[in-house]
């Protein structure tokens, strides 16, 4: 959406190869074993969830992907490419992106602002001291994404007098600005209410369907109302890969992820 | 407390599996730049700059000779006396031991609580005083200390029970309250004690020099060694102000309080988990760092002056000196206390006009190579 | 962190929408020449603006970058300094006596590059680490002020140094003076304002409220930092300059360490969340340490205890109100629900 070339080109290449590869990834730290030997592969425009319980391996996992902790061992490739020993910020400029569950928004600014440094943080011009005109497309991206997570009656509050919800919506379209290619959503839901869930669902849903992602979420029926596959994992291996109506009915998950997590 | 620590790692090394809590570690500590035994640092610093310590060894060497040699002839043309020389490395030491008696409570405080706390010279302008007026009615100098460490630590305590509790993890907020203080202090103390200059003076038998095993010269009818006269007083409070240090090393390292509040340093939340009275720990670090500092004013009043003014010196001494040495580490500020004191005094005799840039020279330097401090942690 | 309860009052900020207060302002200001007494011309109003300058600096980086650097005061010193010795004063040993179009713009430079090198310095710490090593700075300069006498002419510093005879005016007349202040003053407001919605601005302020995520972002974060310390170095200089005419003279105790206490002292007084504070703040301060000395008299004090009052005050606001009188003003407005300033309701949100 900044550079149609750019974006042009990228879903040439997106069809050509998986979209994220990860060969036998571990990870452990010390005795801990918080990856062991994971294998997964999402194609182009795929829509992934993951489902576990806490300490199942999912933010290790993200954190990985995204490169804020090498891997001890395996392989990820992202487009084709191997990623797995990128510094983050290369990793970026690929067009990988991620959320956060904890807020990381610029809490003094208002919504249009964080979207529109989201954006200009991979444009020219970061060092400008002119004001953004009307016209200015950098700006026209950040309202377009604005309302993409249907921010658009709070364009010009500051962030710090958002209601939750609407940080962790903010917090979606800070991850989709600068063309992503790829988006890891860590936990998005929670502490929604029901109603934000709802909007957070057509929201994802309205994303365009070459842009793929992988979704950690605990809420059973946001994940499989949003996703086309699904991975369960459990101790840090995965545990089953299926289609979102097979893992519904699968009975050991039942049992494993609706009764107690704590197996 | 080896194994204390071994298990705080553990304990880390877990949080980090969730990746949550690793990010909100505060990163600086007293215990870890003080030199963990196991870590080798020595050896590891050999291995990893092996030019800097072959610099480090030869000047060392040089500094040696300069202050054991008879002088030739061509050396005291360049440099001029050897008295001169050695009284200027003597006072440089000893202002040094000054300043880290002031910069180690100003580090200590800073290291465990985070609290920035720019009434620091204040305090030592407290002692100071308080230090002259018990000198003056008791006749006893020797009871100056005690009362000076019991009064300015009291206000230590108010301080961080009024103030910094107050605004814990708000630095902006505590730098100004603490500049609001030392401006009021300042000028109570101005009105109190009035703007002339004041000195503590020390008891008959530490006054007058001594004389030292230093050689400075030989004498030209009789070929005798003329040995160096120091004065007395500075060389005890000298070697007070090492002791204390060493104390503070001592207590900080091998024992179970020291324990306590290193791990503070390194996880305060975790600490507070496993029961122990952080507060408690606190208010009396805080109340021994305001102590050391109102110490610090009774041997400041006795070797140098008292006067309005003193408690900005002795700040920004502080801050240039925890600069240099690394913030929260004790070893780092008697570091970068004898580096400030030795350069301040030879810059006031070789190069008069510029002593104050040499002092800036030395902290722009390390603050362009190093900027987390010579022995501070990044 | 409290960082960013700092820069809270962004909101007058984002819109340029101009409402009656300001006109009310700027035409009390434009008309006051014809009522005020040149004391209060010169002395009042025109130190207001030059302090306000040289704490809209600060404000500008502390408010918008989250960085409080105490060397803001050096850096309006080294401008006055420099219209010192490459223009024109009475100590003709030192001063080159080149036109006030090479003098001015050079020292406008030599202060930008010494804020610069300070910004270098300082903008690779956070919090803490940039207010004691600017405070280092300060103290080191004045120091160094102190002690030369080949460029700086050490403890007595300049005298006699007036500003040009442009168009044939007197520019040290009480009411040349003024407008040329309030000119000054109101330009590095506005652009203040202007910027701070600029790419730069909006990502110096994501600086202060999260340097990690704009790291991530794919910012430069100390380049951003250096650049806001060169910026903010002009208002500064240009109050320096101001400062260096109003009195005909500059010495080491013009940029000491009180100074530097000073103006953050104006800057948190105002609000140091909005370009307005500085100028409130200066205000303040200007009619305290001009009048504050009577009343201290009356109450029966020595009028030394200045410093006592004006710390006290100082203990009061950062105490009860982080956010100075703008922040006062903004629980005021928000206990009543309305914002007069703005006439809109509260927060939008």
């Amino acid at each position: 959406m900044t550079n149609g070339a750019i974006s042009l080109e990228r879903t040439f290449s997106a069809g050509t190869a998986n979209a994220l590869e990860l060969r036998g990834v571990s990870k452990t730290f010390g005795a801990l074993s918080a990856l062991d030997d994971v294998t997964i592969t999402i194609g182009p425009g795929e829509k992934r969830a993951v489902l576990g319980s806490n300490g199942a391996g999912k933010t290790t996992l993200f954190n990985c992907i995204t490169g804020d902790f090498l891997p001890s061992a395996g392989a990820i490739r992202f487009f084709g490419e191997d990623i797995t020993n990128a510094p983050a910020h290369e990793r970026i400029r690929r067009g990988l992106r991620r959320t956060y569950q904890i807020s990381l928004l610029f809490a003094g600014l208002t919504v249009v602002d964080n979207v529109y440094l989201a954006c200009k943080g991979v444009a020219r011009g970061r060092f400008s001291l002119m004001r953004p005109g009307r016209r200015d497309t950098i700006m026209e991206g950040a309202e377009e994404l604005v309302r993409t997570v249907r921010l658009e009656a709070s364009r010009d509050t500051k962030v710090s007098d958002l209601s939750y919800g609407q940080q962790r919506q903010l917090e979606i379209a800070m991850a989709l600005a600068g063309a992503p290619r790829f988006i890891l959503f860590d936990e998005p839901a929670a502490g929604l209410s029901p109603g934000e869930r709802r909007e957070l669902i057509e929201i994802l849903s309205g994303l365009p369907s070459h842009m793929g992602y992988i979704i950690i979420e605990h809420d059973m029926d946001v994940a499989l109302r949003v996703s086309e596959s699904v991975t369960m994992m459990h101790n840090g291996r995965i545990f089953k890969e299926g289609k979102p109506s097979e893992i519904e009915d699968d009975e050991e998950v039942q049992s494993l992820y609706l009764g107690g997590g704590n197996a | 407390m080896r194994t204390g620590a071994r298990r705080t790692r553990y304990e880390r090394g877990k949080f980090d599996v969730d990746g949550r809590k690793s990010d909100r570690r505060i990163a600086t500590s007293i215990g870890e730049a003080v030199a963990p035994a196991e870590n080798r640092p020595l050896r590891r610093f050999a291995e990893n700059h092996p030019w800097w310590l072959a610099a480090i060894a030869i000047s060392t060497a040089i500094l040696l000779y300069l202050i054991f040699a008879i002088w030739p002839a061509w050396l005291v043309q360049i440099i001029g006396k050897k008295k001169v020389f050695l009284n200027a490395l003597f006072n440089g030491i000893t202002l040094g031991g000054l300043y880290f008696l002031v910069a180690s409570g100003f580090t200590l405080i800073f290291g465990l609580m985070r609290n920035v706390n720019l009434a620091h010279g204040s305090l030592y302008l407290l002692g100071a005083y308080i230090g002259y007026m018990v000198a003056g009615w008791t006749g006893y100098w020797l009871l100056a200390f005690p009362v000076a460490f019991i009064l300015v630590g009291l206000l230590g305590i108010l301080l961080q029970v009024f103030v910094f509790r107050r605004m814990e993890r708000q630095d902006l907020r505590q730098t100004l309250v603490t500049i609001g203080i030392s401006i009021v202090l300042a000028d109570i103390m101005l009105w109190v004690f009035g703007g002339d200059f004041l000195n503590i003076i020390p008891p008959s038998w530490l006054s007058g020099p001594m004389e030292t095993i230093f050689v400075t010269g030989v004498k030209r009818s009789s070929g005798d060694l003329i040995y160096l006269k120091y004065p007395l007083v500075r060389i005890v409070i000298f070697l007070a102000s090492v002791a204390i240090g060493v104390g503070m090393w001592t207590l900080l390292n091998k024992t179970r309080v020291g324990m306590l509040i290193r791990a503070g340093v390194d996880d305060r939340e975790m600490l507070s988990a496993t029961g122990a009275r952080i507060q408690l720990v606190f208010v009396g670090v805080f109340a021994f760092g305001a102590g050391l500092a109102g110490i610090a004013g009774v041997v400041g009043g006795t070797f140098q002056s008292i006067a309005p003014g003193e408690d900005v010196r002795f700040l920004l001494a502080s801050l240039v000196v925890v600069i240099v040495g690394g913030m929260g580490s004790i070893t780092g500020a008697a570091l970068g206390a004898v580096l400030i004191g030795i350069s301040e005094q030879f810059g006031s005799v070789y190069f008069p006009t510029y002593s104050v840039v040499v002092t800036f020279m030395i902290m722009v330097l390390v603050l362009a190579f190093r900027p987390q401090g010579l022995l501070g942690r990044s | 962190m409290n960082e960013a309860a700092w820069g809270r009052k962004l909101d007058w900020t984002s819109s340029l929408r101009i409402n009656p207060a300001y006109w009310v302002v700027a035409a009390i200001l434009l008309i006051l020449p014809a009522f005020a007494s040149n004391f209060i011309l010169y002395q009042l109003f025109g130190w207001t603006f030059i302090l306000g300058m040289i704490a809209l600096s600060l404000m500008f980086l502390a408010g918008y970058g989250g960085m409080v650097s105490l060397a803001q005061m050096t850096v309006a010193g080294i401008a006055g300094y420099m219209v010192a010795i490459f223009g024109d004063s009475a100590i003709t040993d030192i001063s080159q006596g080149w036109p006030w179009y090479i003098s001015i713009p050079l020292a406008l430079l030599v202060a930008a590059l010494f804020a610069t090198a300070t910004g270098w310095l300082a903008g690779r710490t956070e919090g803490i680490y940039t207010i004691m090593i600017t405070l280092a700075i300060a103290a080191a300069f004045f120091y160094f002020f102190n002690q030369n006498y080949v460029i700086f002419n050490g403890f007595s510093g300049f005298n006699g140094v007036l500003p040009p005879k442009l168009f044939g005016l007197d520019w040290r007349h009480p009411i040349a003076f003024y407008y040329l202040t309030l000119f000054w003053a109101a330009a590095w407001y506005f652009a203040a304002i202007y910027v701070s919605r600029s790419p730069f601005g909006l990502a110096l302020q994501g600086i202060r409220d999260n340097p990690r995520r704009m790291a991530a972002l794919g910012y430069h974060v100390t380049a951003h930092k250096v650049a806001a310390y060169a910026i903010a170095a002009l208002p500064a200089a240009t109050g320096g300059i101001l400062l260096t005419w109003q009195s005909a003279q500059i010495s080491p105790g013009t940029a000491g360490i009180g100074p530097a206490i000073d103006i953050l002292i104006v800057a948190v007084i105002g609000g140091i969340g909005h370009p307005a504070g500085a100028f409130i703040g200066a205000f303040i301060y200007v009619i305290l340490k001009t009048f504050a000395v009577d009343l201290i008299v009356l109450v029966g004090l020595g009028s030394e205890r200045f410093r006592l009052l004006i710390g006290l005050g100082f203990l009061v606001v950062v105490f009860w109100s982080p956010d100075g009188i703008l922040g006062l003003w903004e629980k005021l407005k928000q206990s009543r629900g309305l914002n007069p300033l703005l006439r809109r309701a509260g927060r939008r949100s």
